[in-house]
């Protein structure tokens, strides 16, 4: 028996032996894998020709229940990089990319890039929490990435990431992130004014995934149709955030596209209100193909429905 | 004349206390400033700490807040990362153990946990629990734990990680609950050439539910195949276990081998390394459209019973999920797994007809199990599903099937409710009787519900 084990490790070195090294990584673009799809957008505007990008998830999906499947774990065994969201959104990245067995991507590697450092975070609880209150998140919200605001810190940590692996072409990342940033700064003066009218309105939200974008055009969250993030919605729940609505008189709902359209608009009829269902992501509906389409989407939707 | 002494004494006091009182008054005066500078120092303080307060009060009600400037604007650093590190004191101060898990930024627990609870119960025919033969051997017709985890799991360092999980649980009837190791293992994780290696105790990867904990399994019971041939709990083993997934391919593919003691009581059970089980498996997966999926796997384990007798499993497993787009969960799951066993047996011959074996002979014995599953959800709270059993017997003639419908309810992603009725019927009556006193599960129809909860962290589980 022993010689059959020692034969059988014998074979597996020679195996491990007589497979290639990783070809060199300068001849060939850096293969980078996102887990939800605005940062695939920001970062093929980032890495340009550099960079061949591919997305873990689709925008119409809920990026908290993202199911791990083989095929994100084949992606990530070519990944050069993985880029994820990170403050518990994509924490089921992690069995995904254990699954890869891509040493480069493991949490500690080089090829792991966290785009949520230095990220001002909203709702970060101040008190205790647990999960009475839902499907909360103690490092507080992790729907960032739509907020064009926070754009500079996001590309910048993708720059870092991508130019910790590719040293040499750091000044071309630098460079595709400052043009990059004047485009969005050209549309951010087109949102700001037309935004503008309609600042201080007060929206409910379906789930809260929106307070970063609300927060930075000026929109106050007066409800959320989830009576606790995560948890269905209660009937009294529901009566209780109709009554708000008439009385505070908002006329919109904002809803994702994988959430309950139909019970978002019930309680719009009911409210006499409208349901939007929004871009939460790149992808989520049609038009947001690109992360400044799918911004410009919401301020387009946004602006005409609370006028 | 009096009265001029008295006076001129009178004036003199008076001129000699005239520069004194000057005296206290400069000095008062001076005293005056210094507390009006005081006071004025404490209303800046104040003022500085009003400011303060005002602005942490602020911070959990951003909506409220001015909308920040233009997207190129100034960042504002991460409050996290201000924050100040523990003091002695403040490590040393007892916390409740999920406050401590919650903890992030400086200080934290550089691991997760988490608890899961797994309850069961069974109502079934009296002579099934007289014969000690049903779902849950000896334990029919009571409500108990059957498995109460806590789990702990992290990265050791950059190259490592380690998951350990301390259950208990009823294993017969009665108030004992016994403590046991259920997995402890360590994952090197940033070995060449898409190798992986997991060493220590562990739930073998064969199939695609051996590895799955009783709690996470979509059923109340594991499937009656795996009961026949593993065990109630499956093939869970200590040893080393080896994955590679190639890079080159145009799809999934996990190709893994695995050597271990062999402690399994009822397919293997030499336990020693000398003698190892050796396990393999090939598991590859398609994503039919961005909506299904089919993923398909062969294993295979080889190795000797405690009898020193070879004993080898064949598997298959095949999982089809249809999960339409946006949805939270899959609306309809199908699968099956199959073994093969192919296992030496000593049979007793009896030469002269006394009743009494007079020698053994080894023979092949060769069986097979299998089962269906499907499962629908239609709704995030509600799945309905139905499991269909056939196991020939690994060591003995006969077999059994049965089938099992049943309804899950989900309150929430951490608790669960599920109630299921299983038909069982079994070709012998004899080799059943496990308490001989007469009992029988040949024909069994059972009751079976269970109730599961998650507390803390769980991570996700791959398809």
């Amino acid at each position: 028996m022993i010689r059959r084990i020692s034969a059988l490790v014998v074979v597996a070195v020679m195996v491990a032996a007589a497979m290639s090294p990783p070809a060199a990584q300068a001849a060939r673009k850096l293969r980078v894998v996102t887990t939800i799809p605005d940062l695939k957008s920001l970062a093929e505007a980032v890495g340009g020709d550099l960079v061949d990008v591919d997305s873990l998830t689709r925008g119409t999906q809920n990026f908290h229940e993202a199911e791990v499947k083989p095929s994100m774990m084949l992606k990530l065994r070519r990944a050069d990089a993985v880029i994820e969201n990170g403050l518990d959104l994509d924490a089921w990245a992690d069995v995904a990319i254990e699954g890869s067995n891509n040493q480069n991507i493991m949490r500690g590697g080089p090829g792991r890039i966290e785009i949520s450092r230095g990220v001002e975070v909203l709702e970060v609880p101040t008190t205790r929490v647990d999960r009475s209150m839902g499907d909360v998140h103690p490092r507080g919200n992790p729907h960032f990435s739509l907020d064009p605001g926070l754009a500079p810190i996001i590309t910048q940590n993708i720059v870092d990431g991508l130019a910790r692996l590719a040293p040499e072409h750091r000044a071309a990342f630098e460079q595709n992130r400052k043009d990059f940033l004047a485009k969005l700064d050209s549309h951010m003066v087109e949102w700001n004014k037309a935004m503008e009218p309609v600042k201080g309105s007060k929206v409910v939200v379906y789930h809260p995934d929106f307070i970063y974008f609300l927060t930075r055009f000026g929109l106050v969250q007066a409800a959320t149709l989830e009576d606790r993030p995560g948890i269905p919605a209660s009937p009294q729940h529901l009566v209780n955030v109709i009554r708000q609505m008439k009385e505070e008189k908002i006329k919109v709902i904002l809803v994702e596209p994988w959430n309950d359209v139909k019970l978002a608009n019930r309680v719009a009829e009911e409210a006499g209100a409208k349901a939007f269902v929004m871009a939460t992501a790149v992808g989520a509906v049609k038009g947001a193909d690109n992360y400044i389409a799918a911004i410009d989407y919401n301020i387009t939707t946004l602006s005409k429905a609370l006028r | 004349m009096h009265a001029v002494v008295i006076l001129v004494v009178a004036l003199l006091v008076a001129l000699g206390a005239a520069p004194v009182f000057a005296q206290d008054t400069e000095a008062l005066r001076k005293e005056l400033e210094q507390l009006k500078r005081q006071q004025e120092q404490y209303q800046r303080a104040i003022d500085a700490l009003s400011q303060r307060l005002q602005r942490l009060e602020s911070q959990p009600a951003p909506v409220t807040t001015a909308p920040p400037s233009g997207p190129t604007g100034p960042s504002p650093a991460n409050p996290q990362s201000q924050m100040a590190p523990p003091s002695a004191t403040d490590l040393l101060r007892p916390r409740q153990p999920f406050a401590l898990y919650q903890q992030r930024g400086s200080g934290q627990l550089l691991f997760d946990m988490g608890v899961t609870g797994d309850f069961v119960g069974n109502i079934t025919q009296h002579n099934v629990q007289k014969s000690g033969t049903g779902t849950f051997a000896g334990r029919e017709n009571r409500f108990f734990p059957r498995e109460v985890e806590l789990s702990l799991f992290g990265q050791i360092d950059p190259y490592a990680r380690a998951d350990v999980r301390i259950e208990a649980g009823e294993e017969e009837p009665g108030a004992a609950t016994g403590v046991s190791l259920a997995e402890a293992t360590i994952t090197l994780l940033t070995l060449p050439y898409g190798t992986q290696a997991k060493l220590g105790q562990m739930r073998n990867r064969f199939g695609w539910s051996n590895v799955i904990h009783e709690h996470d399994l979509p059923w109340v019971d594991r499937p009656d195949v795996y009961r026949m041939f593993l065990g109630e709990e499956g093939l869970a083993e200590k040893g080393v276990e080896a994955s590679w997934v190639p890079d080159f391919l145009p799809f999934y593919v996990q190709v893994l081998g695995g050597i271990f003691n062999g402690d399994n009581e009822t397919a293997f059970g030499h336990g020693r390394l000398t003698s190892p089980l050796v396990t393999g498996r090939v598991m590859t997966f398609f994503d039919l459209t961005d909506t299904m999926a089919l993923q398909v796997g062969a294993s295979v384990a080889n190795g000797e019973t405690p009898e020193r007798l070879r004993s080898t499993l064949v598997g298959y497993d095949i999982k089809f999920k249809y999960r339409p787009d946006g949805w939270l969960h899959p609306l309809l799951t199908l699968a099956s797994e199959g073994i093969y066993s192919i296992r030496r047996t000593e049979r007793g011959v009896d030469v002269n007809g006394d009743g009494i074996f007079d020698t053994f002979q080894k023979q092949t014995r060769n069986s097979f199990g299998w089962y269906g599953w499907t499962e629908l959800q239609p709704w995030r709270r509600w799945a309905f599903g139905a499991r269909y059993d056939s196991t020939q017997y690994s060591a003995s003639p006969g077999y059994q099937w049965a089938v099992e419908p049943y309804v899950s309810f989900y309150p929430s992603e951490f608790l669960r409710f599920r109630l299921a009725y299983k038909h069982t019927d079994r070709t012998q009556r004899d080799v059943l009787d496990l308490n001989g006193n007469g009992g029988s599960g040949r024909i069994m129809d059972e009751w079976l519900f269970q109730a599961t909860f998650i507390l803390g962290a769980h991570p996700a589980h791959a398809f």
